[in-house]
């Protein structure tokens, strides 16, 4: 499904990936840890191109994504991705959030695109909301939008990162279910996230990384106890 | 004594008028102006092509740099000289046009500069390309930024156009100089120029205000 080929990425001087070698296979949901500035993010932003790769390369079910001649937009239409911060349309309202990409990028008629959006509102628990602004939602129901609006787009992958660090405890849990719904489903998923607990339930690997590179990985079982390298060993004992 | 100024002054209004209605559509048409080329200033203002934005930040350095009045001169007086024709009121309203359209340029660079990075990395995440992403989530979110602002550029624009009388076109300000070569009634003629003037600000600051307040009912 998705293959990394000794990814390199640099901002000017500073290397902040260095040389990164991973597979993802159809409906694998795997979760990324690590410290803050040991590259996560990046990592995940060089799978849909938010980020011009510097070096390596990037399949996406057999084509490579950053090659000149690849389509950037179709690209991104199939990699949904789901920010930290949500970054909800505040000037529309939640179903326009939804419909806005089907209805301008794939051309899906008023009626498709919002047939689609409320069988996702339904799924996220949200079918009440369409009508809202999202400066009128919690935190957890911004970020179920934020994730069906990604999923209007019938994406292949979908890419997490840190969907629940930005809001208050009460509310992981529900954004956190909605993931795991979309897992069973057999979504194939990389998530950056401390939510041990998913990682544990939902994760089928887990990928340590610090400074760049992939520390280590293996099954969340074994990687949150019996971590081989030191590193991880610390990183873990931090946020344990 | 105060009877005869009152006639002139009655004699006079019809011309100010006149004066005030050419200051008002010399206004309007350079506003236009200023809105489209600025938008485009702006929009290539923040394009990563460096051509485009090296053009785009020369033209609203030179505009910005010099006086609109010596921009003025050099197209009314200018232009002629090197073999084009232009009226004095064509001059006028492309010379406040073409200056306006360097503020407005940069009123909107500063506007979509200030809409959150992630609306444009959302936009783009679900397969929008850079003009739809632009369209459609960015610059309607940049508007409701800009308009403050750009109110008080066309506010300052209406009352910088005093400087077309020295042109000879006949805006406001023109007509008060006729009327006082004809009556030297310097001190009333320019107080109700003041005066008309600034009821036009006036009335623009109120549809400023409005326009802001509707907008942000939306939020
Ligand atoms: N656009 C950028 N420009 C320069 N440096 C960046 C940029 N984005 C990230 N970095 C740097 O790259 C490193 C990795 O960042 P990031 O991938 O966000 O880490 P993580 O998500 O693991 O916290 C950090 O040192 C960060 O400061
Ligand atoms: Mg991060």
């Amino acid at each position: 499904m998705i293959k990394v080929e000794d990814l390199h990425k640099s901002f000017g001087e500073l290397e902040v990936l260095k040389g990164i070698n991973e597979e993802v296979k159809q409906g694998e949901v795997v979760v990324v840890i690590g410290p803050s500035g040991s590259g996560k993010s990046t990592f995940l932003r060089c799978l849909n191109l938010l980020e011009d790769i510097t070096a390596g390369k990037v399949y996406i079910e057999g084509e490579q994504i950053n090659s000149p001649q690849a389509d950037i937009d179709l690209i991104r239409q199939e990699t949904g991705m789901v920010f930290q911060h949500f970054n909800l349309f505040p000037h529309k309202t939640v179903l326009d959030n939804i419909t806005l990409a089907p209805i301008k990028v794939k051309r899906l008629n008023k009626k498709e695109a919002e047939k689609i959006a409320y069988e996702l509102l339904e799924k996220v628990g949200l079918k009440d909301k369409a009508d809202s602004y999202p400066s009128q939602l919690s935190g957890g129901q911004k970020q179920r939008i934020a994730i069906a609006r990604a999923l209007a787009m019938q994406p292949k992958v979908m890419l997490f990162d840190e969907p629940t660090s930005a809001l208050d405890p009460e509310m992981v849990g529900e954004v956190l279910g909605v993931m795991k719904d979309l897992a069973n489903e057999g979504m194939t998923m990389v998530v950056v996230t401390h939510e041990m607990g998913f990682a544990r339930e939902v994760g089928d690997r887990v990928l340590f990384m610090d400074h760049g590179i992939v520390v280590e990985e293996g099954d969340p079982e074994q990687i949150f106890t019996n971590p081989q390298e030191e590193r991880t060993k610390e990183f873990l004992a931090k946020i344990l | 004594m105060l009877a005869d100024k009152m006639e002139i002054l009655k004699e006079s209004i019809p011309f100010l008028l006149k004066g005030a209605f050419m200051t008002i559509e010399l206004t309007t048409f350079a506003v236009v102006i200023g809105i489209i080329l600025g938008t485009i200033l702006g929009l290539a203002r923040v394009s990563h092509n460096k051509l485009l934005n090296g053009i785009a930040k020369a033209y609203i350095e030179f505009f910005r740099g010099t006086p609109l009045l010596v921009q003025l001169f050099l197209l009314y007086f200018g232009l002629p000289n090197i073999g084009i024709d232009i009226s004095a009121y064509f001059a006028a309203i492309l010379g406040l046009g073409l200056n306006s359209g360097a503020y407005v340029g940069e009123v909107v660079r500063s506007g979509i500069k200030s809409i959150d990075k992630g609306q444009m990395e959302a936009a783009r995440s679900v397969g929008m390309s850079y003009p739809q992403a632009m369209q459609y989530v960015i610059l309607p979110q940049a508007i409701k930024r800009v308009i403050p602002p750009l109110g008080n550029e066309f506010i300052a624009l209406l009352k910088d156009s005093s400087l077309v009388s020295v042109i000879a076109v006949k805006d406001l300000t023109r007509q008060g100089r006729l009327i006082i070569s004809r009556t030297y009634e310097s001190f009333l003629i320019f107080a109700a120029v003041a005066v008309l003037y600034f009821i036009m600000t006036f009335i623009m600051t109120r549809i400023v205000n409005y326009a802001e307040r509707r907008l942000s009912i939306s939020d």
